[in-house]
C-alpha cells in the first residue's frame, strides 16, 4: 500500500485523539455507500458497493454439487473440503467464498501479490457464512439428502482501494445475496428409493436464499494510539497497531470475532469495542436494507431498467 | 460450413439481430476508479472491461528497467463470474498471458516510451462479462485508460474483429460467433495514420477473403475512433471546464 511518514502518522493519531479525523468524521462515524444490485446478467445475483472510495463488485452464482461430508471424504478439492471438515451433516447444502484483489486497486496486488490478502479474506468468509452463525438456512440448500445441493459461489472482486476492505465485502455479501435468486426444484420419486429432480425454467419460480436476512456483517475497529475508530481510510489503517474485527446480525448478535495486526489491548477496552460494534452493526444492517428496498422501488418504477455499471 | 446459414439469416441479419457490417452498441467512460492514474470502462456488446493504468513510475523489477525507454507491463485477468459457467483460473493461465503480451506489443508502438527512460507503464485489464471479443475490447479498454492517465500516444490504438461467414465479411463477433468456426481477424490500427499495430488470426481464412475481412475491420475500427474520440473530447472538457471555476473562485 501507499507509503505513510511518521509526521503524517502523528497527525493522524492526534486528530483521533481529538475525535476529529482528516475527513472531519467522529471517532465511530461510518463513511456512506452507494449500491447496485443485479448488473452482472449472467450471475444469479450481483451487487457493487462503493463504501467512499473502497469499490467492490461480487457475483454469486447458484450451482449444482455433490454434498461432500466427512463420510465420504473422497473429494480432492482442498478448499471444500475444509469448510465441511465442520460439519458432519449429510443434508446441507454449502457456501464457497473467494476473494480476488485487482490490482487496479493497488500494484502490490500484481501477479502474485494479492495471494495472501486473498487467501485471508476468502477464509474469513467461508468460516462465517458456513456456521449456524452466517445466518443462511443451508439445510433449504439440500436438494437430495446425502446426493445433491446446491452451492452458492460467492465471488468477490475489489476494484478500489480505501480502508476498511472486510466490512464492504460483507455490507456487498448480504446485498449480493438479497439479490441472489435460486431456480426451483421439484423432487420425484422414481421408486426403490431412488429420488430424482428438475429445475423449473421459470424465473418467476426461483425462490431467494432463505436466511440472507440474518447474514452477518462486520464491524473492523482500528486501534490508533489510546482510541479506536470505525471505518478507517487507507491512512488511518497504515496508523492501526490492533485491529478487531466483530461480525453482528441484524439482532446485535456477535457471529464471529478476530484479533489481527501487531499490539495488544485491555480487556476493558475490548468489552468497550464490542458494544460499539454490536450497536453500529445493527445501524449498518438497517441503513443497508433501507438501501436495498429503496433500490427495489426505483428499479420497479424504471421498467426494470437498470442503468447500471459505470456508465 | 454447415452452421453457416445459421449465422447469418437469408434476409442478411445475424442471431442478435445485427446487419453483417454493423458493431454492437459501444458505452464507455473513463476516470471510473480513485487509486489508478488513469481508467477506463468500456462495453462493446455485453462484454465488459476495466483497464487501469499506473505509471510512469519506477519499476517493480530491476530487468525490466531500460536506458532508453519505458517497459510496459500488462496484466490481463477474468472474474470468475463474467462467462456463463463459473471458472477459476489462474492469473498464470497461458492464455491470459499469451493476450497480454498481444496487447503489451500493441501499445510499445503507440505510446511514445522514450520519453520516459528508466520507468514502467502498467496496463491491469480485468474482464467482467465475456461475450466474443476480449481481447479487442481490452486493446480498447487500455487507450482510454492510457489517454485518462495522460500518457504521451502518438495516436489511438483502436482494435476490432472481423468474421466471415459464407462468403459475407461480417463486424464485430459475439461468443456465438466467434465459437462457430468463423474464421476471425483482429486488428488494431492507428486510425489517423493508418497504420497496423496488432493483426491477430487463430483460424483458417482463405487469402481471397482475407482482404474484404480485413478492411472491414479496418472499417469498425475508424468507427470505434470516432465514439472514443467523442468521449475523450468530452470528458476533457468537462475537467477542463471545472479547472477554469476552481481558477475563478
Amino acid at each position: 500500500m501507499a507509503l505513510i511518514s511518521p509526521s503524517e502518522k502523528d497527525f493522524i493519531t492526534k486528530g483521533i485523539e481529538a475525535d476529529m479525523r482528516n475527513d472531519g468524521r467522529s471517532r465511530i462515524a461510518y463513511r456512506d455507500f452507494t449500491i447496485e444490485t443485479g448488473i452482472v446478467s449472467q450471475a444469479s445475483g450481483s451487487c457493487r458497493l462503493r463504501l467512499s472510495k473502497t469499490d467492490v463488485l461480487i457475483g454469486v452464482k447458484v450451482e449444482i454439487g455433490d454434498i461432500i461430508s466427512n463420510t465420504t471424504s473422497d473429494n480432492n478439492n482442498e478448499q471444500e473440503q475444509d469448510i465441511v471438515n465442520n460439519q458432519n451433516e449429510s443434508d446441507k447444502g454449502r457456501i464457497v467464498c473467494s476473494v480476488e484483489c485487482s490490482p487496479s486497486a493497488s500494484r502490490d496486488f500484481e501477479g502474485k501479490g494479492a495471494n495472501d490478502i486473498n487467501n485471508e479474506l476468502s477464509q474469513i468468509m467461508n468460516r462465517v457464512l458456513n456456521g449456524p452463525q452466517g445466518g443462511i438456512d443451508l439445510k433449504s440448500l439440500c436438494i437430495i439428502p446425502g446426493a445433491q445441493c446446491w452451492i452458492i459461489y460467492v465471488d468477490v472482486l475489489v476494484l478500489d482501494y480505501d480502508g476498511n476492505l472486510l466490512d464492504t465485502i460483507f455490507l456487498a455479501t448480504r446485498a449480493a445475496l438479497q439479490n441472489t435468486r435460486i431456480p426451483k426444484t421439484e423432487i420425484q420419486d422414481i421408486g426403490n428409493g431412488q429420488l430424482e429432480f428438475d429445475i423449473s425454467d421459470d424465473i418467476e419460480d426461483a425462490e431467494k436464499i432463505k436466511g440472507w436476512e440474518d447474514v452477518p456483517v462486520t464491524v473492523s475497529l482500528n486501534k490508533i494510539g489510546q482510541k479506536y475508530i470505525v471505518d478507517a481510510t487507507a491512512m488511518e489503517e497504515l496508523c492501526t497497531d490492533t485491529k478487531i474485527i466483530i461480525a453482528v446480525n441484524r439482532n446485535g448478535e456477535i457471529c464471529a470475532m478476530q484479533k489481527s495486526l501487531y499490539g495488544s489491548l485491555n480487556p476493558s477496552l475490548l468489552t468497550e469495542m464490542i458494544r460499539t460494534a454490536k450497536d453500529i452493526g445493527k445501524v449498518l444492517i438497517k441503513n443497508l436494507d433501507t438501501t436495498l428496498e429503496h433500490e427495489q422501488v426505483m428499479a420497479s418504477r424504471a421498467n426494470n431498467k437498470k442503468f447500471g455499471f459505470f456508465i | 460450413m454447415s452452421s453457416g446459414l445459421d449465422l447469418l439469416s437469408p434476409e442478411g441479419l445475424r442471431i442478435d439481430g445485427r446487419r453483417a457490417n454493423e458493431l454492437r452498441r459501444v458505452n464507455c467512460k473513463t476516470g471510473i476508479l480513485v487509486q489508478a492514474d488513469g481508467s477506463a470502462y468500456i462495453e462493446q456488446g455485453n462484454t465488459k472491461c476495466i483497464a487501469t493504468v499506473y505509471g510512469p513510475r519506477e519499476p517493480s523489477h530491476k530487468n525490466l528497467q531500460y536506458h532508453d525507454r519505458a517497459s510496459i507491463n500488462v496484466e490481463y485477468s477474468i472474474a470468475t463470474f463474467s462467462t456463463s459457467e463459473r471458472k477459476q483460473r489462474s492469473k498464470m493461465d497461458r492464455r491470459f498471458i499469451e493476450i497480454a503480451n498481444i496487447v503489451k506489443q500493441t501499445f510499445e508502438t503507440a505510446v511514445i516510451t522514450s520519453l520516459y527512460p528508466r520507468s514502467q507503464i502498467d496496463i491491469y485489464l480485468q474482464i467482467l462479462q465475456i461475450d466474443g471479443g476480449a481481447l479487442h475490447t481490452s486493446i480498447n479498454a487500455a487507450t482510454l485508460a492510457l489517454i485518462d492517465a495522460g500518457i504521451p500516444m502518438k495516436e489511438y490504438v483502436c482494435a476490432c474483429s472481423a468474421g466471415c461467414v459464407e462468403d459475407t465479411p461480417i463486424l464485430d463477433l459475439n461468443y456465438f460467433e466467434e465459437n462457430n468456426f468463423t474464421p476471425t481477424l483482429t486488428v488494431a490500427v492507428m486510425p489517423n495514420s493508418g497504420k497496423i499495430s496488432t493483426l491477430v488470426s487463430e483460424s483458417r481464412l482463405h487469402l481471397d477473403k482475407f482482404e474484404p475481412v480485413f478492411n472491414l475491420a479496418v472499417s469498425g475500427c475508424k468507427q470505434l475512433h470516432s465514439v472514443f474520440d467523442d468521449v475523450i473530447r468530452k470528458s476533457t472538457t468537462e475537467l477542463a471546464n471545472r479547472v477554469m471555476e476552481k481558477q475563478k473562485e
